[in-house]
């Protein structure tokens, strides 16, 4: 353990010896100079983050991508063997024969599709909602932000007994008074997942909506004013100055939600349990790793899904982010 | 009244009757919004007051969001139990210790960090700006193995020391110091120049300078590191020894509520009640903090 | 103080890098100290008894020199949370002397080399003390702290008001699938009672698993072969099916779904509930209204198919595999815990049933806690003995789950092919 540790610390140390080297040789070229105590000093405030992060960040990520190569089990952590590839070759298989790694995988994109901008425009819908200078707008926030903070337990637990499939459970008596007939919203598995996106949405766009209203804050007023001068609607006033204004954030919140939104795990857990119709990249993973004790093929799953994230991620920077000044 | 002369907002007291109709629509959406966001807490608060048969009675039905008020003297009976028989304010009190030492440090750690790479020219910046995004992304879920280890047999963090196993992990946020850094930069050269001027050190410069003048970021990352180390449970139930006699507890209030919670004789309103009591300081906290957290996200987007 | 953090933090990172040179692991070679690990938080009632039951240990053998001191880490807050620990232990070579586990872990836990063999340390006699004992491939690991059993708690006033009689029906002469349904179908005619709550949506934990997998013994089914590594042609063999067909036929009927309420029972909306020995307390003290005392209330075993089969399996006590070589001590503290006395103790904070059958266990005849112990003696059935448990059991509630709308066959073939898929991952 403590040599792969060793290891680690040597590669990362050579990178960035590496990185040093190429940044002082591009400086030298542009002749600028670093000032050798700026340097120390930089190096030295930023010590105490890199020794905890290395220790509880970095290296738990590194082993846990490494063991996505042994057959690690979780109750024979002496007897760990490299396998090379063979977990990634279960996983290809699993998902040639379309077995649960596929079925996570196919539910996880139908939900990251649809949660993603559901969740985004509730949190706008939400913040313009709540920003101006009406009395009582804090109390909104407060209650739009509820969900972000209460245990998801009790959340789960409450949607299970509102979304019963019993004709007398809540949703269902709604539904009865427009003569729609008693609906099994989480055991059908064409309705569970957007049931899920519901919740998850409702569970989390508070916190987006905070960000969006610290956005909106920042737009100048000025440029409103003049609109209304020029006799925009409020239409106009919206494509033209909010949502430009609101770009920046947008990419932030993209990225975040999207991360978020492709770890999905606690939701399906409390409100369906292990099922075909609703397991997700992470709850398989999980499963793998912590019910049925395989950490080895878990952590190849986390490391394809890390690939995964990853590429979109950057993708989504290339085609949205903004060009560097 | 002459104030209101040079306003240009001022608005004439008689207003208008399309004016109070849409005052009156905005309401009353924003009250069903808040409804449907606050039924959990509403159905905490109000099984809470209930007993075990009460709630039986009312679950699926409207009174289930409401409290029993036939029962209004026994109100708040689940409380008593929990405050005298599970002694939740010890584990309240451990929380707080442990929030109140990781947020000091979590603020200090991370915001240099984030100081060093928003403001310090120095080699290698770009290596740590790649190793930061890189870790945002990459999934975390199954590191609490290799995690667990690293502490208990590298870091040997055992016995007493497992309080340190708690507290060391969460006081490294690279999602911290992701928004340190972006708040930092968008803090004009000018301030901190003035400063280098009175020969003050560039760690001066950030406790006496960048840091107050950073409000809003720092009450935003307190507060949700806050809402992190108080809602975390199973990290600390894996890493602090329980000896079950009677010397002072070392869990936090989750961990110890997850653990009460699987005792036979609970009942859902002692439960609701736990819940109830462990929510209330965050919400205190995130009202009061809430001006400087709206605030503290404006420079999140600029440069992702 | 801003000169002070920094200090502070790197003092705190060297203090603990020492304590990873220093960091000492327990001496085994001492047999005078022992240490025990249980799976329940110390505050509650079953974690007051082990503690009483240590406590009682210490005094009795402190003239000889022995002591055990006992940690105590609630399994509730995430299931692997208690085997993450046992792994460190085991890698530090840190194990407690004794245990405690889930029944149905005890072919992982013994393979894995956690479990002692004690089968050479327990007389033939002393086995037969005990209702069940936790084995694998022929050795014994484990001895049962309590047991558990499951039946069908009962509603009498919508008995009667369904005019069903259950008088004949016991342990020894227990009823068919055949008077089962007809119960339901009479219980199923009362206008907004649902017949029986099968537990049908208890499939996000092991509830479903260890409630209903009785009915497939009953039907004449299995689920995996003796290597526990097989499970097609078992879990999917047409005895198996036609235990699942049953519970399907149930919901087909109408007489259960997937949305009764967790408390309807309670309430008096339905009129069966499958349930273990712990709701026996709830009925007991927590709802007056609808059960105000035993007259209102009462349970039946489990129906008959082919054959009669009933759950049972709990927590067990286990000497682990660590580095003590003299096990002597340990099993004297083994049989301290396990005695009639330790078994009372237990059982007495619980609720549950002595596992150890010299306790004066006396109920009346017929009464629930009689019920379930005849069952435990008579009809009792464990879950399969397979390393890979919790991939069966998984299996079985996805099973369980679908058949709200799957046609049995295949989705027992499914279920059966994938389970087998994850047993060859092993």
């Amino acid at each position: 353990m403590l040599l792969i540790a060793l290891i680690v610390l040597g590669v990362l140390v050579l990178g960035l010896t590496a990185m040093i080297i190429i940044d002082m040789v591009k400086n030298h070229k542009k002749g600028q100079k670093y000032h050798l105590k700026e340097v120390m000093t930089a190096f030295l405030l930023i010590l105490p983050a890199v020794v905890l992060s290395f220790f509880f960040v970095i290296l738990p990520i590194f082993y846990s991508l490494g063991y996505a190569f042994t057959d690690f089990n979780l109750l024979k952590p002496n007897d760990i063997n490299f396998v090379g590839f063979d977990n990634f070759k279960t996983l290809f298989l699993e998902f040639n024969q379309h077995g649960e790694f596929f079925l996570s995988i196919r539910n996880t994109a139908i939900f990251v599709v649809l949660v993603v901008p559901i969740q985004i425009i509730m949190a706008l819908l939400l913040a313009l909602f709540c920003n101006n200078k009406r009395r009582g707008t804090t109390i909104f926030k407060v209650c739009f932000f509820a969900p972000v903070a209460i245990s998801l337990s009790v959340t789960a637990f409450l949607w299970l007994i509102i979304l019963s499939p019993n004709p007398n459970g809540i949703m269902n008596s709604i539904l009865h008074n427009f003569g729609i007939p008693a609906q099994d919203f989480l055991g059908n598995k064409n309705t569970v997942l957007i049931w899920m996106v519901i919740i998850s949405a409702w569970q989390g766009c508070g916190y987006q909506m905070l960000i969006f209203l610290s956005a909106l804050g920042n737009i100048r007023k000025d440029l409103y004013e003049a609109a209304a001068i020029d006799g925009a609607n409020v239409f106009q006033k919206f494509f033209t100055i909010t949502v430009p204004g609101l770009k920046p954030t947008m990419l932030y919140i993209l990225i975040t939600v999207f991360i978020g939104a492709c770890r999905v795990l606690i939701q399906p857990m409390l409100l369906t349990g292990y099922q075909d119709r609703s397991v997700t990249i992470s709850y398989y993973m999980y499963q793998q790793g912590f019910t049925y004790r395989h950490v080895g093929y878990s952590c190849a799953v986390a490391l394809l899904m890390t690939i995964i994230i990853g590429t979109i991620t950057l993708v989504q920077r290339k085609l949205l982010g903004e060009k560097k000044r | 009244m002459k104030k209101y002369l040079n306003d240009p907002n001022f608005v004439p007291a008689k207003r208008s009757k399309k004016k109070v109709v849409g005052s009156i629509i905005y309401y009353l959406v924003g009250s069903i919004l808040s409804l449907l966001f606050i039924m959990p807490l509403l159905y905490m608060f109000s099984a809470s007051t209930k007993g075990e048969e009460a709630i039986a009675f009312s679950n699926g039905t409207i009174m289930m969001f409401l409290p029993d008020f036939k029962n209004i003297l026994h109100f708040f009976d689940n409380y008593r139990i929990v405050f005298g028989q599970y002694d939740i304010w010890k584990y309240a009190l451990n929380s707080m210790i442990y929030a109140a030492i990781v947020i000091v440090f979590n603020v200090i750690v991370n915001g240099l960090a984030g100081y060093v790479l928003a403001k310090f020219n120095f080699p290698g910046k770009g290596f740590f700006n790649f190793i930061i995004l890189f870790l945002i992304v990459v999934p975390v879920e199954t590191s609490i193995i290799p995690l667990y280890s690293i502490v208990k047999q590298m870091l040997g963090l055992k016995g007493g020391l497992s309080v340190l196993a708690v507290i060391l992990p969460s006081i490294i946020s690279i999602f911290n110091i992701f928004l340190f850094t972006q708040f930092f930069a968008s803090i004009p050269k000018e301030y901190e120049e003035a400063m280098h001027i009175d020969g003050a050190s560039r760690v001066r410069v950030f406790f006496d300078l960048i840091l107050p003048m950073s409000k809003p970021i720092v009450a935003t990352t307190a507060v949700f590191t806050f809402i992190g180390v108080w809602n975390d449970y199973i990290w600390p139930s894996m890493v602090l020894p329980n000896y079950g006699d009677d010397s002072w507890p070392l869990l936090p209030i989750q961990a110890a509520l997850t653990s009460l919670q699987s005792i036979e004789s609970i009942t859902t309103g002692e439960i609701m009640a736990s819940l109830v009591i462990t929510s209330l300081p965050i919400f205190i906290l995130y009202i009061a903090a809430q001006k400087y957290i709206v605030k503290g996200f404006g420079t999140a987007g600029l440069k992702m | 103080m801003k000169k002070l953090v920094l200090p502070a933090l790197m003092a705190a990172l060297l203090l603990t890098g020492c304590k990873a040179i220093g960091g000492g692991s327990a001496d085994y070679s001492d047999n005078s100290k022992l240490k025990i690990r249980f799976h329940v938080d110390a505050k509650s009632a079953e974690g007051m008894a082990y503690k009483k039951l240590v406590d009682g240990f210490n005094k009795e053998y402190a003239s000889q020199g022995m002591r055990v001191t006992a940690s105590f880490v609630a399994r509730s807050a995430g299931d692997s949370n208690y085997e993450k620990q046992l792994n460190t232990d085991k890698l530090e070579g840190t194990l407690p002397d004794i245990i405690t586990f889930d029944a149905p872990n005890c072919a992982a836990y013994a393979e894995a080399e956690y479990l002692y063999d004690i089968s050479s340390y327990l007389s033939a006699e002393e086995k037969a003390k005990f209702i069940t004992l936790n084995s694998y491939q022929g050795k014994t690991y484990g001895i049962p702290i309590q047991e558990s059993s499951a039946g069908f708690y009962y509603n009498k006033a919508l008995f009667a008001q369904a005019g069903i009689n259950v008088s004949g029906i016991t342990v020894d002469n227990p009823w068919t699938y055949d008077q089962f349904k007809a119960a339901c179908a009479k219980l199923k005619a009362l206008s907004g009672i649902t017949a029986v709550d099968m537990r049908m949506d208890a499939t996000k934990d092991e509830t479903a698993t260890y409630l209903l997998y009785p009915f497939i013994y009953a039907s004449g089914g299995s689920f995996v072969d003796e290597t526990g590594k097989i499970a097609t042609g078992y879990f999917n063999s047409n005895g198996s099916k036609r235990g699942f067909q049953f519970l399907k036929d149930l919901v087909d009927l109408q007489y259960t779904n997937y949305g009764i309420g967790a408390t309807d029972f309670f309430t008096g909306k339905v009129g069966m509930y499958l349930s273990s020995g712990w709701t026996i307390p709830d009925l007991d003290n927590k709802y007056p209204t609808t059960f105000p005392n035993r007259d209102a209330w009462g349970l039946l075993p489990y129906p008959k198919d082919v054959i009669a089969a009933s759950a049972n399996g709990s927590w067990s006590y286990a000497v682990t595999d660590n580095l003590r070589k003299d096990k002597s001590a340990v099993v004297t503290l083994l049989k301290y815990l396990t005695n009639a006395n330790g078994s009372k103790t237990v059982t007495d904070a619980t609720g549950m049933i002595p596992a150890n059958k010299e306790v004066n266990t006396q109920y009346g005849t017929n009464s629930p806690e009689d019920v379930l112990y005849q069952q435990l003696q008579k009809t009792g059935k464990q879950r399969p003995e397979t390393v890979g448990y919790p991939q069966f059991s998984v299996a079985f509630r996805g099973v369980i789950d679908g058949l709200r709308d799957g046609n049995v066959s295949t989705l027992v073939d499914n279920k059966a092919a994938a389970l087998q898929n994850e047993l060859n991952k092993l």
